[in-house]
């Protein structure tokens, strides 16, 4: 295991009066996929081009690659790739023009992996850039984010504007070619269903603030839903148990919400003498709890 | 080895993978020294990272269920109970477990409950036979 490629140090971001990021420390370790969650304006694309060296730190530190993110070397350059959700492209080429105009800055543009995204995504290489759907622009983005087989990729709402249709495909197939033990991603995006298909870390962030940092794998085994019965009589009106989270009961029936069901679960079947049915909790059931933590 | 992972079910796609190879090993699909795919190769063919697929296979390394030698594929261990009655128990307990939990949460009795898993069972079995 490699150093980690980026690392914050109390990073924060102010515009003007305005704290886009506060006091964030960080470590995305190599080789991960890491998911950036948070609602929109939480300061995630800010994060990224803190990472990217597009701003500067106004407190604290970023270091990507090992390097000062603000003064990365054109060969760290060159090992990232980043996909701006409101990146300008050049809109009087056409898409075959697009490409080798900025493969001409990298002598490891991938020609092959090129061919088989333009098939797989279905882009057509006459059309003009400026032509395209929003949904195409974004995929001549994901191209030219990753054809020259970065180390690092950064993609910033990478499905925001495709075709929910074909977002799973497209987001699949992608991170096929991509994934790998050398490889570090970071995909942002508040669509949490989309992360949850994809990474195996995630960062959530709110009002500029770091919330969780934590493995998919953790924080999917963190959560659970409880359906309830009493064995004999009634259910307590309320569980003042500080894992239970929500409690809606009924009778001799419940609904919990609960943290850390592993470790609670057979305590909590004696205590009450109830039946428990488990299920397990998406991202999207779990993100308010993540938020509500903080608050 | 098929492996069909959910992504959005909650459960964390190592221990998806765990549960199906211990399935498969406990159903006899996959026999003792039977060698896995490499983590690379199931990574890519479940687009997942491929240190998810390596903590499901150190786990299940640890677990006794598949061996390692040096510089040889992981293998179905010899002492995983392939194809044993012990191990296809053991599985069928954790996949009944929850229904058997939710027979009593609606009251039904052991042998109530009993007599509809025997009538499901005996349903499938004649379902299966017409097919042959």
């Amino acid at each position: 295991m490699n150093n980690p490629p980026i690392v914050t140090q109390g990073l924060s971001k102010h515009f003007g009066k305005i704290a886009a990021l506060q006091d964030l420390s960080l470590e995305i370790p190599d080789g991960s996929v890491t998911g950036l969650v948070g609602r929109n304006g939480s300061g995630k694309s800010t994060l990224m081009r803190l990472i990217t060296g597009l701003y500067l730190a106004s407190n604290g530190e970023c270091r990507t690659l090992g390097e000062p993110a603000g003064k990365l070397s054109s060969e760290n350059l060159s090992r990232i790739g980043y996909l701006d959700q409101e990146a300008k492209y050049l809109d009087w080429l056409t898409v075959r023009d697009h490409l080798d105009y900025v493969a001409s800055f990298y002598p490891q543009w991938d020609k092959s992996l090129e061919s088989r995204l333009l098939r797989e995504l279905e882009l057509s290489q006459g059309t003009r850039v400026g032509a395209l759907s929003p949904g195409n622009r974004q995929k001549l983005g994901i191209l030219i984010a990753v054809c020259h087989r970065p180390d690092l990729i950064l993609l910033d709402e990478p499905a925001s504007a495709l075709d929910p249709i074909v977002r799973e495909q497209v987001l699949d197939f992608l991170m096929g070619l991509l994934v790998d033990t050398t490889r570090t991603i970071v995909v942002s995006s508040h669509i949490l269903h989309d992360v949850e298909r994809l990474v195996d870390q995630v960062v959530c962030i709110e009002q500029g603030r770091l919330l969780a940092n934590l493995s998919l794998d953790e924080l999917q085994e963190s959560y659970a839903e409880w359906r309830i019965t009493a064995r004999h009589g009634a259910l307590p009106n309320s569980f003042t148990e500080p894992y239970v989270l929500e409690a809606h009961v009924n009778g001799q029936q419940a609904r919990l919400i609960v943290q850390k069901p592993e470790a609670i679960r057979d305590a909590f079947i004696e205590h009450h003498n109830v039946d428990i049915s488990e299920r397990a909790l998406t991202l999207e059931q779990i993100f308010p709890w993540l938020l509500k933590k903080s608050a | 080895m098929l492996l069909i992972l959910d992504r959005h079910n909650g459960i964390p796609a190592y221990r998806q993978i765990m549960d199906q190879v211990k399935f498969q090993i406990a159903a006899g699909k996959l026999q003792a020294g039977e060698s896995l795919p490499s983590t690379r190769a199931l990574a890519e063919q479940l687009a997942i990272n491929p240190m998810t697929i390596s903590k499901a296979y150190s786990l299940l390394e640890h677990e006794g269920v598949l061996e390692r030698r040096p510089g040889m594929p992981l293998v179905v261990s010899s002492g995983s109970g392939n194809g044993q009655p012990q191990a296809r128990r053991e599985q069928l307990r954790e996949h009944l477990a929850p229904a058997a939990v939710q027979a009593l949460q609606l009251g039904a009795s052991p042998e109530e409950a009993c007599e509809v898993f025997k009538e499901l069972l005996a349903n499938h079995h004649k379902q299966g036979n017409t097919e042959t």
